[in-house]
């Protein structure tokens, strides 16, 4: 009969609809299984503690505290006493208010940072109290022990969209190190987050982990770093340079190591860390003398008088100065050339180098610059011009030495292509003559200059400089910091200049004031006109003078000769670290207490 | 004739042993399915009475002795009783609506002790049986009106009370009976009517009106084509028609009264129905008043739907429909059940999670997993090869059910069999069907999944009952 066929066929139907929509939702649709994870499945960050950092000698420069953050997850929370909350935790009551508000519309499932960084006392006690909805994760929190070089060791903090957007590993409210080590070795220190996924049921009660746990990874703990530093120089430099604006930066001049890094003003990292790290951070910002501003490898300073050394090596190299040779120097005003400004003081004349450089006489390196950019081996003076830039570059000048350091600034070594632009082609050596003492547009780093006199130490050769020593799960260190670098100017020609340096100091040069008995220190002052008041006082120099172990490069800003303050502070740093003793505290004192004034950048202050 | 013949006992030759594999099969993955459902650490002994798979399993074996004893008993007395039990089931309703106990809204439950019974699951049995008696005997003819009139007496009662009880799902069950009354020849015109009011409900909210206007037109005019012919003369009308509507349209707006598209194509069919008259007269050619009829006919239920909609149906009644054909959802309100469902079943995949591994289900994101939505956890732990099984599985049983009705001598018998299939095929397609997102919400067992005994005892009732007299048919027909 039809009829029957009709209803067997709809009995067929309706089976066939149903089987295909099952096939549709089950397999071909996959919507619905991500439901059901985001349903069932909470993952749990689990944050590896970051690893810490000791000095070269195993002192703690940053640790890591075991600290708390506070979840939430909205739909999980039952009515609860908010003032009891507040008074656990020490938060005002509508800060809490506000916090779950933000939380609730970030989303009612997955969880929210309510309170950040608790002390461990806390959390016991907000566990004690049970409050359902809540629940705390193991964060670390960093101390800086020795509360100081606070520009060297960086600072950590929570990441932003735009890091998050740039590296898939940081999720919102993970945290990263921002500056200084922290951010060079961010990788190494921070270690790698595990998750533990575990399943909820409708009201969100952990049901135990998916799957036993097979897709769950332990966090696996950052990476300890030993960095070069020096913590008890640091310490000294940092204490000497108080209430000044500069930098001190010593090398190993061995190995490249950074003994020293100071950044004046700098500030005390634990103050940007924990609850008062907004309030802090905003206080450092608004500092005129910009102590978040790691002047170090940051700031473009014109090198002075520091930059007859170069110009001296060049010279040789060039083969349009001998070391014997001699130039007159009338002193003040009338010295050469003439009319141009040049001065200098007065001193015995004439000076072969040894003398011009102990002396760090004007008029000695303005001649043999002419001589270099007059050489008649060049077409002309733009040619001449290029080969002088590529020797001074070839010492690190005018380009990044890449550190491990982040944040390092080129400084400027200019090109003639500039001077032809500027001066629309007509220029000769009397032009640039400024460049021959480390003036005009130089502009040279603390980090490139205590490298500049690194590699005389070495007589010819440097380590690109560096921060850490050793990560303590691998053998080496990246292998460019075990490669030595040649300048341009071969070892031969090192020893006039180191003879200069020593007569400096030790032969009654300009760095007199920088001697020690028995230690040998071999340096040149510096000091360098500039736009913004009083002339900045430079000083470098290593020691001892046969295997050197250190070399410093001493920067005061507007501290006026280099004599005056960075010449013993550069000397104070060195028979520190050679000796371990200070026998000289009336000069500690002294450099102490110098008050330098800041009308550049003082005068900001008051205009705010 | 021997004795045993006469007194129509049972022989095993002669029974549906597929159907009953079938019936045994369904019934015990339902009661793993259940303990799945229910399942935690603390309660792991599937025969643990305290739990509802302890109890399921006690139904069982209620249901097996009641099985055993329909097999044994002489099925000349379904006929005999069939008044009787009805009148009885009948009584018994009426008292729960006084007396019985509320459970979800829903007045349908007698508490006796420890035992609750919902009597409403037996009434569809005894139902089917009056059904088969009084549409079996000699005077009945399907055409006659009066006739007519007594069916719908039989099932109106119960329907009626079951709906004063508030349980308007197990009321719908009745519906399912034009299946059987189909197969008895019942009017054809009444299922076409019945799907296009569907189609056209579903349609009217789909649609916008004048969408909604121009398929109407197309459906009739088609209609008349597919009955008539000429296709010719359709194109020419169709033609003209939409010419009319744009030249209405545009003469209306640039004359600077407002037309809209709808109210131009509107008066032009209106129009046009002069033109189609005149047409037929010389054609002479009737049946096209049919088609005007029902053009206008839909048109009037369109416009009265929405008012339908409005004041007969229940708020959450029109929220599931709206929910069902996709036009508004809340998953976090009235359509959480559904999703919730879909996402269990959906996230099943092909081969499902495993025994006991169902997170949606185990962990409670499904509610009323183990009665209305039991059929998540088949489709989260088993996968499409498993609810497929089980829907195939059902669906063997229908059209086993069909086959013992069409190889029934008597009309008694046949008509009891498709009751039987009918009540299946409605509970099986509406409870999976809602699971899965294609039929509104409504609030009935999965036959032997749900859990709970007397939707256990009476499906089994119902078709064991069936299997009986199936075996008894044949007993003469061997002769």
């Amino acid at each position: 009969m039809d009829r029957v066929k009709i209803l067997r066929a709809t009995v067929v139907a309706v089976t066939i609809v149903i089987v295909l929509r099952l096939f549709y939702i089950q397999v071909i649709d996959e919507r619905y299984k991500a439901h059901a994870d985001n349903n069932v499945l909470r993952y749990m960050v689990q944050y590896p503690p970051r690893g810490e950092v000791y000095d070269r000698n195993g002192a703690f420069l940053v640790q890591s505290k075991e600290a708390y953050d506070l979840m939430a997850v909205p739909r999980e929370i039952k009515p609860f006493d908010t003032v009891a909350m507040s008074r656990i935790l020490g938060i005002p009551v509508e800060r809490i208010r506000k916090e779950l508000l933000k939380a609730n519309l970030f989303s009612r499932r997955r969880p929210s940072a309510i309170a950040k960084l608790l002390p461990k006392e806390v959390k016991l006690r907000f566990e004690e109290h049970g409050f359902p909805g809540f629940y705390t994760v193991y964060r670390t929190v960093r101390s800086y022990p020795t509360k100081m070089a606070g520009n060297l060791l960086g600072y950590v903090g929570e990441v932003n969209e735009k890091i998050v957007e740039r590296n898939p590993y940081y999720r919102s409210g993970d945290y990263i190190g921002m500056s200084g080590i922290e951010q060079a070795y961010e990788e190494v220190l921070r270690g790698v987050k595990g998750v533990k996924i575990d399943m909820v049921d409708v009201h969100g009660i952990p049901k135990g982990s998916y799957m036993g746990g097979i897709y769950d990874t332990m966090p696996s703990p950052g990476v300890a770093i030993t960095c070069t530093i020096d913590g008890r120089l640091q310490a000294l430099a940092e204490e000497l340079m108080q209430n000044k604006v500069g930098s001190v930066v010593a090398i190993e001049p061995a190995t490249g190591e950074i003994l020293v890094m100071v950044s004046s003003p700098g500030y005390d990292p634990d103050e940007l860390v924990g609850r008062e790290r907004g309030n802090n951070y905003m206080k450092l910002l608004g500092d005129p003398r910009r102590p978040l501003f790691n002047r170090a490898v940051m700031s473009s300073y014109p090198p002075g008088s520091t930059f007859k050394v170069l110009q001296g090596l060049i010279g040789m190299q060039e083969g349009t100065l001998v070391p014997s040779q001699t130039h007159p120097c009338y002193g003040g005003p009338k010295a050469y050339p003439f009319g141009r400004g040049m001065a200098c003081h007065s001193h015995s004349s004439p000076r072969d180098l040894y003398g011009a450089i102990a002396t760090s006489c004007n008029p000695y390196f303005c001649y043999e610059f002419r001589n270099i950019l007059e050489n008649k081996k060049y077409e002309d003076i733009g040619e001449a011009f290029d080969v002088w830039a590529d020797y001074v570059r070839s010492f690190g000048y005018g380009r990044k030495l890449g550190s491990d350091f982040t944040g390092e600034l080129n400084g400027n070594v200019p090109s003639a292509e500039f001077y032809d632009k500027r001066y629309k082609g007509r220029w000769n050596g009397l032009t640039v003559l400024s460049l021959a003492i480390g003036q005009g547009e130089l502009g040279c780093t603390p980090l490139q200059m205590a490298n500049m006199v690194a590699t005389i130490a070495n007589r010819g050769y440097y380590y690109i400089p560096h921060v850490v020593k050793r990560i303590h799960d691998r053998d080496s260190i990246d292998s460019r910091f075990y490669e030595r670098h040649y300048p341009k100017v071969d070892a031969r020609y090192f020893d006039p200049i180191v003879e200069g340096m020593y007569q400096a100091v030790n032969g009654g040069g300009t760095g007199w004031v920088a001697a020690v008995p028995g230690l040998e220190i071999c340096g040149k002052t510096g000091t360098a006109q500039n736009p913004h008041g009083s002339d900045h006082s430079t000083f470098f120099c290593f020691a001892p003078r046969n295997n050197p172990r250190i070399a410093v490069s001493v920067y005061v800003e507007n501290g006026r000769f280099g004599a005056t303050i960075a010449a013993p502070i550069a000397s104070l740093v060195t028979e520190y670290y050679l000796t371990d003793t200070i026998t000289r505290p009336e000069m500690v004192e002294r450099v102490k207490n110098m008050q330098i004034a800041y009308p550049y950048y003082d005068r900001q202050r008051k205009d705010r | 004739m021997t004795d045993s013949e006469r007194t129509d006992n049972l022989a095993p030759g002669r029974v549906d042993w597929v159907a009953i594999a079938v019936f045994v099969a369904l019934v015990m993955m339902g009661w793993l399915n259940l303990y799945a459902a229910v399942y935690d650490d603390e309660h792991a002994s599937i025969f643990d009475i305290g739990q509802r798979y302890g109890m399921q399993m006690i139904w069982m074996g209620v249901s097996a002795f009641v099985a055993v004893s329909i097999l044994l008993i002489d099925a000349k007395y379904y006929h005999v009783l069939a008044y009787p039990l009805y009148w009885i089931a009948v009584l018994v309703l009426v008292g729960v609506l006084f007396l019985g106990k509320e459970v979800h809204g829903a007045r349908s439950w007698i508490v006796m002790g420890p035992v609750a019974i919902q009597p409403t699951e037996f009434v569809k049995f005894t139902t089917a049986l009056a059904l088969a008696r009084y549409m079996s005997s000699y005077t009945f003819d399907i055409r006659r009106m009066h006739d007519l009139l007594r069916i719908g007496l039989l099932l109106g009662i119960p329907v009626l009370i079951v709906m004063l009880q508030n349980d308007t799902g197990s009321a719908l069950v009745y519906g399912s009976f034009l299946f059987m009354l189909y197969r008895e020849g019942f009017n054809g015109w009444v299922y076409i009517a019945l799907l296009m009011i569907v189609s056209l409900f579903v349609f009217s909210f789909l649609l916008d009106p004048t969408m909604l206007l121009i398929v109407l037109i197309a459906v009739c005019v088609a209609g008349e084509g597919i009955v008539n012919g000429d296709w010719r003369a359709k194109i020419v009308y169709l033609a003209g028609l939409a010419l009319g509507s744009i030249l209405l349209y545009a003469a209306f707006n640039l004359s600077g009264v407002e037309l809209s598209w709808h109210s131009a194509i509107l008066i032009a069919t209106v129009l046009s129905v002069g033109a189609v008259v005149l047409y037929a007269y010389r054609r002479k050619i009737r049946n096209i008043a049919i088609f005007i009829l029902l053009f206008f006919g839909s048109l009037g239920f369109t416009y009265t739907i929405d008012y339908a909609f409005e004041h007969l149906l229940q708020t959450h009644q029109q929220k599931r429909i709206l929910d069902l054909l996709g036009i508004e959802s809340d998953l976090k309100g009235w359509g959480y059940n559904v999703n919730q469902s879909k996402i269990a079943i959906g996230s099943g995949g092909f081969s499902g999670k495993g025994f006991l591994e169902g997170t949606q289900t185990k962990f409670n994101f499904v509610p009323e997993q183990s009665t209305d939505f039991i059929f998540c956890t088949v489709g989260e732990e088993w996968g499409f090869l498993g609810s497929a099984l089980v829907v195939v599985l059902f669906a063997v049983l229908i059209l086993r059910l069909v086959r013992m009705g069409e190889r029934q001598r008597e009309p008694f018998g046949r008509i009891y069999c498709y009751c039987v299939a009918s009540i299946f095929l409605f509970h099986v397609a509406v409870n999976i069907g809602m699971t899965i997102g294609i039929m509104p919400v409504i609030g009935i067992p999965l036959p032997f999944f749900s859990y709970g005994g007397s939707s256990m005892i009476a499906f089994t009732v119902l078709l064991f009952v069936a299997i009986r007299l199936d075996a008894a048919k044949r007993e003469f027909s061997s002769l």
